[in-house]
């Protein structure tokens, strides 16, 4: 396995497009903390100033760097990444070496998503520390007074960042089934941020029926992503977000269902994955 | 179907079973179109074994499930004496392969490509990868990303690729395909010295001059059935021809196919091949005079593989 994840690696760190979008990812930071938390703080309208206070201002500017990083980072970076990384492979023809090589088609597709996994999760730590900074810096220069929440600890920071985490990782694996079933960069892509933008507007749509319909939203992994990114606020607080989600939807679950829904669709689609790509012929020109 | 025989020994070796490969009954469907029909195939170790056949009689498809990439309908495949159903990765790693349209990662070197497949297979010996890059000629090149590299400098890389781990069996699949002749000369040399170093090959091929050049065994398939199997100077040496111009080709052709003793009757080119014993060469001049049609030219001739091919894919 150690020689598969160098390979992956080796591979991985040769291409530019994960730079590119790691780059956007720091942009993404950027722009929230000064253009949206810190030039919106100084609005005259009370109400979007404050919000725009808790958007910049540490550490109220993590739950909203964790709210955007989560949505942008998995239709972004995650999504994008482990497309391309898998459809180009069977485009390249470059699978077909790996698994005629003595590889079981398991440990590939394992190596694969340790590799990414890894990868995804140092580039959105890198990311978020930046926008740390930046929130450290925006404050230390804002005129206005932050005051720090109390209890507020390190194993709070931990948590908030492992409940974005576990929302982005059911996102990644979505993009992941979806490239191998499809074997395209462009469906991967598309389907998984397509899903993202439809589902949030099918979860808002619902939210506004009866108690069928509302109930109904909890087979969207949106749902119940959003009760998670919702309990990273302080005291519920409110902040401005670039993720188009409502986290004050009407009852939204717990956080253990919302929790044990997204593990149970992450365990779906990993093993609709592992189960196509075990089966599936992988396509060599007749001749 | 013609039947040449083997003469290496039956069972198994000291040092491991003799037949490397072995397809049993080996069938792939696609929908209602059979690509590979029952197929049985033997490759023993030593062997270099062309695997002829026009375009779309099912190589491609075959070796892609001789290497666990397309699954059988039915029929199964052994490698080194193991049914790959139950074990596909071990014997795998004793196996290298060059498959259709070699293919690399193009944004890594040549260097780096092969340092990826190493890696993949667990690793190699200090300066094995410089070795095979000089053994196929990409040294200097060895530092270029893949995608600057011409096809058939793609194809080096992939043999190169192939060789790497040193394996006991080597599977191509049309390795000449996009080489410039001198390239193409390279790689059957290559492929003899192989050969002489003990390695078995098995290299699929629509070239017939290719593999009766290269290959001491083959095996010939047409719409996915096996025609014939066996040793080339066997196939190549047991058929004579006559090869003669005439004043009326059509004509010939014509009477030439009516008669008992001619085998089969062939236009290449301006000539007629008619494929009967060399002691036959009067009663053809006869039976052609006696319809007023006059030889200008007539010559023996030894079957070539492709003759024998042709006559093979024709018949059937």
């Amino acid at each position: 396995m150690t020689g598969l994840l160098r390979a992956e690696f080796l591979k991985l760190r040769k291409r530019w497009m994960p730079y590119v979008l790691f780059l956007l990812m720091l942009v993404g930071a950027a722009v929230l903390i000064w253009l949206i938390g810190y030039d919106g703080s100084h609005s005259d309208d009370p109400e979007y100033a404050a919000s725009g206070l808790r958007t910049f201002a540490y550490p109220y500017s993590v739950p909203a760097l964790l709210d955007s990083g989560q949505f942008w980072g998995s239709a972004l970076f995650v999504a994008v990444l482990t497309t391309s990384t898998l459809a180009t492979e069977h485009n390249w023809g470059t699978i077909r070496p790996a698994l005629v090589g003595g590889v079981s088609r398991a440990r590939y597709l394992l190596a694969k998503l340790l590799a990414l996994t890894l990868v995804s999760t140092v580039a959105l730590l890198l990311a978020l520390g930046f926008g740390v900074l930046l929130s450290l810096w925006a404050t230390s220069v804002a005129d206005a007074t932050v005051t720090y929440p109390a209890n507020f600890t390190g194993g709070d920071f931990v948590l908030m960042v492992s409940r974005a985490a576990l929302c982005i990782l059911p996102y990644g694996l979505l993009a992941f089934t979806m490239t191998l079933i499809s074997r395209s960069t462009a469906l991967g892509i598309a389907g998984t941020m397509g899903y993202m933008m439809i589902e949030a507007i099918i979860v808002a749509a619902l939210g506004t029926g009866g108690d069928i319909l509302q109930g109904s939203r909890i087979l969207f992994l949106g749902h119940s992503v959003g009760a998670l990114i919702a309990e990273n606020r302080f005291a519920g607080l409110e902040y401005e977000s670039i993720a188009p989600r409502d986290l004050n939807a009407p009852d939204q679950p717990g956080v253990w269902t919302a929790t044990a829904v997204i593990v149970a669709e992450s365990a779906l689609l990993l093993a609709g994955s592992f189960w196509v790509f075990l089966r599936r012929d992988v396509t060599v020109s007749h001749g | 179907m013609l039947n040449a025989t083997t003469t290496e020994p039956q069972g198994t070796a000291p040092d491991g079973p003799s037949v490397v490969l072995r397809t049993v009954g080996l069938t792939r469907r696609y929908g209602k179109i059979t690509a590979v029909d029952g197929l049985d195939l033997e490759v023993r170790r030593g062997q270099v074994f062309g695997f002829l056949g026009p375009n779309g009689s099912g190589k491609t498809t075959t070796i892609g499930m001789m290497l666990g990439l397309l699954r059988p309908t039915s029929g199964h495949v052994e490698l080194f004496g193991v049914d790959t159903r139950r074990d596909l990765t071990g014997p795998l790693k004793r196996v290298g392969s060059v498959l259709e349209d070699a293919s690399a990662y193009p944004h890594l070197s040549g260097r780096e490509n092969l340092r990826v497949w190493s890696m993949i297979a667990g690793g190699v010996p200090d300066g094995r990868i410089d070795e095979m890059l000089s053994l196929v000629g990409l040294s200097e090149r060895a530092g270029s990303k893949s995608r600057t590299y011409s096809l058939g400098m793609r194809q080096r890389l992939a043999i190169a690729g192939a060789l790497l781990t040193g394996p006991d069996l080597v599977v191509m699949d049309e390795p000449t395909n996009g080489l410039d002749p001198a390239g193409m000369r390279e790689i059957r040399q290559l492929i003899r010295d192989l050969g002489a170093m003990g390695k078995t090959i098995f290299v699929s091929s629509h070239l017939l001059g290719e593999v009766e050049q290269m290959c001491d065994h083959v095996a010939i398939l047409k719409s996915g059935r096996l025609l014939m199997q066996g040793e080339v100077s066997a196939l190549v040496g047991q058929a004579t021809a006559l090869e003669i111009q005439v004043t009326d080709i059509d004509g010939a052709l014509g009477l030439l196919s009516g008669l008992d003793f001619v085998k089969s009757v062939r236009r290449d080119g301006p000539r007629l091949i008619v494929e009967t014993a060399e002691e036959r060469a009067a009663d053809v001049s006869r039976a052609l005079a006696d319809k007023r049609i006059y030889l200008s030219e007539l010559k023996t001739r030894q079957s070539s593989l492709e003759d024998v091919f042709l006559e093979m894919t024709e018949d059937s």
